[in-house]
């Protein structure tokens, strides 16, 4: 039980505390502990309901990416590789064809500039009859081969051959102007190395044109120059015309598992192909580490840009594939969404679980915390409770069959405390009258004496005696000797009475004269034996006081040779004896005085010492009747006003 | 007193936290569904197909010059709408082979069929056959117009013929022996020879189509069957050559007469490298030039619409109204030397 100021200082507390909270919690809810249960529960579970799962959604988040990053990536450079060898067959079947047409005897001949004639030129030639025409079926023959190659290639714009006099001839191609194509840029790269197939690229400013009017960044040209065998002389030049879509088509025709996509370039770094919105316009040559094939990133206008490139020794193009290095795989950012969706999902489902958790948790707590607050408060109402029967509700029940029982321990308490003071305030009623009682016994006793009236003398100094002990200056105990001399004074003045037919014995052993016991509690012992049992026998009674000691207790034992106890009596005495408290205070019919006198004694006894102590009865019909005080062993006095005191204080406490 | 309070502000600062954390995975999901059509859609990016669709584009002849211009036009549309396109046709003059050519085409599933036909009719159930398997093909420049084909995108050829014959009464004064060299058996080249024959018969009395030779679209067959007209009738005049091949041909047979004869109108085909150059010297007077370009170019979108199924065929092959024209002038014009310097390339 708290002390009057904790109980002050809690009040004080809760009532201030809304006012408080705002400014003392604000430090003090930083710490775990301080925090409302209810919170503390949430942010644990949410801990371990959402930290693993981010945490394993980062890891199958890091894991994949790099697994299917170097899957893709390695898959890419396969699929450049591809592209490359795609295009370098192309260039190879190009190759091929300048051979298979310089093979020709006609374009051989053409070559030697023997034949040396073009379309412009063809009309000037016509006159010459049979010769012109013989070249004209010449040119025929030539113009149906270089129509072959076209048919069955159908990426190629144009093919032109051009001899050492710049003589031409070709399908599709014509010179802008009137000028010797040898001029031409390409003619002289191509003649400058010698029988060496040349990838040229998309021609600039040449001063070729096809009727079909294929612009020069729709084509890629190439060329190789025809020599002669024996002095290794340039005689001419076959070019060939790619279009561009054969090769942008393979480029385009690979679906990069990034989200980039696959250039072309010469070895330049110039692009041979590139699409549309393409994220860099030209890539430098010097970017480029050395090696056939790699990886490599780099900063640039469009941001940073992871290339991966293979080069071909026969055409000296790259094959790029650019990408964006901030944009993920699309199979990524499809994992990385459900493990997102994952993630949140836990955390929506942690949070609810832990609200619900912690509140069915907490909230009980919170109840039993305000429902003791209410008993501080003095309520002892029990709380209600769900009826649930794990701990929580166990912990319900138990608090409430507390509240039970502390109510009935105060009303208990209540009710010794009333009668202590109803029994005090009799006893200071009682203080005056028997003072004027005994001062006129004392003068009565002496009046008798000097008439001689010995026996009447004698009788009223027993009264006199019995009325200073029963006072005995209010207090509760009293020596043996004193409670003896009590009893003897009552037994002396009933022998005036009763003369032969009462006779006692005191058996009291001289160390337990000193003993203290509760005063008045043989006298109505003996009056109950004197008034129950030798009145109602015939012949002279015998009544027996005994002291002695057992157990550390004191047993006092009165017993006569009386009428004795009915069974029935007996049984109904004991049952009083039972509970004498709720026997006086009933005052059912069945108590009469010889019953009042024992269970008054009987409730002194319990009231002071508690259940252990009391009156023990026995007695048999026409045998007597023998009633034992079970009385404490006490040495000296106790320290009767303090204790009343302090139990005073204390029901005040409960009542209040 | 304490407890209901408290009891609402944590129901209102978890319905905060509650609303907090779906609204930012909303958000989450709307940006992620944003960026992943970003990434994927083709509506974003207008009228763009696939570059694995593959049209195909099958002709005859396929060497010919002719075709690099309809070629070009496929190519051209191909690379606006983002699709590959593959050239394929008959080597030879042979509707046997160009049949195969379409049979091995149509094994190969591709979006689309644009087909220039051989003949009007040897075609047809290998054409039908490529519709049935759903696979959307127009014809270009040549028609076969008993087939299942949803559009035809060429030359009038009739009007061809027409304007070719008012060119060439212009030319002799309206009256003279004229001539045809043409392809016959091949629907646009008799219609073109019929649209000229009728309008010299109906309008000019006094002119008269003395022969229809075959020139076998042969640049030597043309020139030798020229020569030969030219030496069996003296009173020919003048000579309309329904293609460009024989053109120059008759060009060179009229070269290689020289000034032995009288001189010769020669009215040619379409306007590739040769006949331009002929015009521009005098050797041939005219030649009409066709949208072959075009033809090509919008073949190609024809079959972009069928097969994306952007519009609806025709319900029937003579539906003038439906949704995709059934039949497509792609234009025509007559190229004489005040004006050949436009057609020659830039």
């Amino acid at each position: 039980m708290p002390n009057n100021k904790e109980h002050l200082k809690s009040e004080r507390f809760w009532g201030r505390r809304a006012i408080l909270s705002t400014f003392r919690n604000g430090i003090r809810r930083l710490r775990l502990r301080n925090m409302p249960l209810r919170y503390q529960l949430m942010l644990l579970f949410l801990l371990f309901a959402i930290v693993p799962s981010v945490g394993l959604g980062l890891l199958v988040n890091w894991t994949v990416e790099r697994v299917v990053e170097r899957q893709v990536e390695g898959h890419t450079m396969q699929l450049i590789g591809k592209v490359n060898e795609a295009l370098n067959s192309k260039m190879e079947n190009l190759q091929n064809m300048t051979y298979l047409i310089a093979f020709d005897p006609d374009i051989d001949a053409f070559m030697n500039d023997n034949m040396p004639l073009n379309d412009d030129a063809s009309g000037e030639r016509m006159n010459k009859g049979a010769i012109a025409e013989t070249e004209q079926n010449q040119l025929y023959g030539i113009k149906q081969t270089l129509q072959g190659f076209t048919t069955l290639y159908p990426e190629i714009a144009g093919i032109v051959l051009v001899n050492g006099s710049g003589d031409y001839i070709s399908n599709e191609m014509y010179p802008r102007a009137e000028q010797s194509l040898i001029q031409e840029n390409w003619y002289r790269e191509a003649a400058a190395n010698p029988g060496i197939f040349m990838v040229l690229g998309q021609p600039k400013e040449r001063n070729l044109t096809t009727h079909v009017r294929y612009k020069d960044d729709e084509i890629v040209s190439v060329a190789r120059s025809i020599t002669d065998e024996a002095s290794g002389r340039v005689r001419g030049v076959i070019m060939i015309d790619l279009k561009l879509r054969s090769v942008s088509q393979a480029a385009r025709n690979v679906t990069l598992g990034k989200s980039g996509y696959v250039m072309v370039t010469d070895a330049e770094g110039q692009s041979v192909y590139k699409p549309e919105h393409p994220l860099i316009e030209h890539i430098p040559a010097e970017w480029f580490p050395s090696g056939e094939s790699g990886t490599f990133t780099a900063e640039t206008k469009g941001g940073a840009l992871l290339f991966m490139y293979q080069s071909s020794t026969f055409t000296g193009w790259r094959t790029v594939g650019v990408f964006p290095t901030r944009d993920s795989i699309s199979e990524v950012r499809q994992i990385q969404f459900y493990v997102v969706s994952f993630v949140f999902v836990v955390c929506l489902f942690g949070l609810s679980a832990s609200l619900w958790f912690s509140r069915s948790i907490a909230q009980p707590i919170f109840r039993l915390m305000s429902y003791m607050r209410r008993a501080e408060t003095g309520n002892l109402r029990p709380g209600r409770w769900s009826d649930r029967a794990d701990e929580i509700g166990m912990l319900g029940n138990s608090y409430n069959r507390m509240l039970v029982q502390i109510r009935e321990l105060i009303s208990l308490n209540e009710l010794r405390e009333r009668q202590k003071r109803d029994a005090e305030m009799r006893s200071l009623q009682e203080h005056i009258k028997p003072h004027f009682l005994y001062n006129t016994l004392d003068t009565i006793h002496w009046m008798a004496r000097k008439e001689g009236a010995d026996d009447v003398s004698g009788m009223v100094g027993a009264l006199s005696r019995l009325f200073r002990i029963g006072l005995s200056k209010g207090q509760d105990y009293i020596p043996l000797h004193s409670e003896l001399e009590h009893m003897t004074s009552y037994l002396q003045i009933q022998q005036t009475r009763y003369r032969d037919r009462l006779q006692y014995t005191l058996n009291i052993p001289e160390e337990l004269r000193d003993l203290f016991v509760l005063k008045l509690l043989l006298q109505p012992l003996i009056e109950n034996a004197i008034y129950h049992g030798i009145k109602g026998r015939r012949g002279p009674g015998h009544i027996r006081v005994e002291a002695r000691l057992e157990h550390g207790r004191l047993l006092l034992t009165v017993q006569d040779d009386g009428a004795g106890m009915s069974n029935e009596r007996l049984a109904e005495m004991l049952h009083l004896l039972e509970a004498p408290l709720a026997s006086l205070e009933a005052s059912s019919p069945g108590i009469t005085g010889k019953s009042y006198g024992m269970l008054n004694v009987q409730a002194r006894l319990r009231l002071s010492f508690g259940d252990e102590y009391g009156i023990l009865l026995e007695s048999e019909e026409g045998q007597g009747t023998r009633v034992t005080i079970i009385h404490p062993l006490m040495r000296e006095l106790p320290p009767i006003p303090q204790i009343n005191n302090k139990e005073r204080q204390e029901s005040e406490w409960e009542n209040s | 007193m304490i407890r209901p309070l408290e009891e609402v502000n944590v129901m209102k600062k978890m319905l905060l936290v509650y609303i907090l954390l779906i609204s930012a995975f909303a958000l989450y999901v709307l940006r992620f569904e944003y960026t992943s059509q970003v990434n994927s859609s083709w509506e974003d990016r207008g009228l763009r197909g696939d570059i694995g669709e593959t049209y195909i584009m099958i002709t005859f002849q396929s060497g010919l010059e002719y075709w690099k211009s309809p070629l070009k036009g496929f190519e051209d549309a191909a690379d606006a709408l983002g699709v590959t396109v593959e050239y394929r046709g008959a080597t030879r003059y042979d509707a046997k082979e160009q049949t195969m050519v379409i049979e091995q085409a149509i094994a190969r599933k591709p979006a689309g069929i644009a087909i220039s036909a051989i003949d009007p009719q040897s075609l047809v159930p290998a054409i039908n056959k490529a519709v049935d398997a759903d696979i959307p093909v127009v014809l270009f420049d040549a028609d076969a117009p008993d087939s299942q084909a949803y559009s035809f995108l060429g030359t009038d050829n009739y009007k061809s013929g027409v304007m070719a014959a008012d060119k060439m009464a212009e030319l002799l004064g309206r009256e003279g022996e004229v001539a045809v060299l043409t392809l016959p058996g091949q629907q646009n080249h008799e219609e073109r020879t019929k649209g000229f024959r009728d309008t010299i018969e109906e309008r000019y009395p006094s002119m008269q189509v003395v022969e229809v030779a075959d020139g076998h679209g042969d640049a030597m067959v043309s020139r030798d069957e020229t020569l030969r007209m030219m030496k069996e009738r003296p009173e020919l005049v003048g000579i309309f050559v329904t293609e460009a091949t024989g053109g120059a041909g008759a060009g060179e047979a009229v070269q290689t007469a020289g000034g032995s004869r009288h001189p010769m109108q020669i009215i040619s085909f379409d306007t590739n490298k040769a006949t331009l150059d002929m015009i521009k010297n005098g050797t041939i007077s005219a030649t009409i030039a066709q949208g072959t370009w075009n033809m090509g170019y919008w073949s190609l979108q024809y079959l972009f619409h069928l097969h994306h199924q952007l519009t609806v065929p025709a319900p029937s092959a003579s539906g003038e109204n439906a949704p995709l024209p059934v039949m497509v002038d792609t234009g025509i014009s007559v190229v004489t030397r005040s004006n050949v310097d436009d057609y020659y390339a830039k």
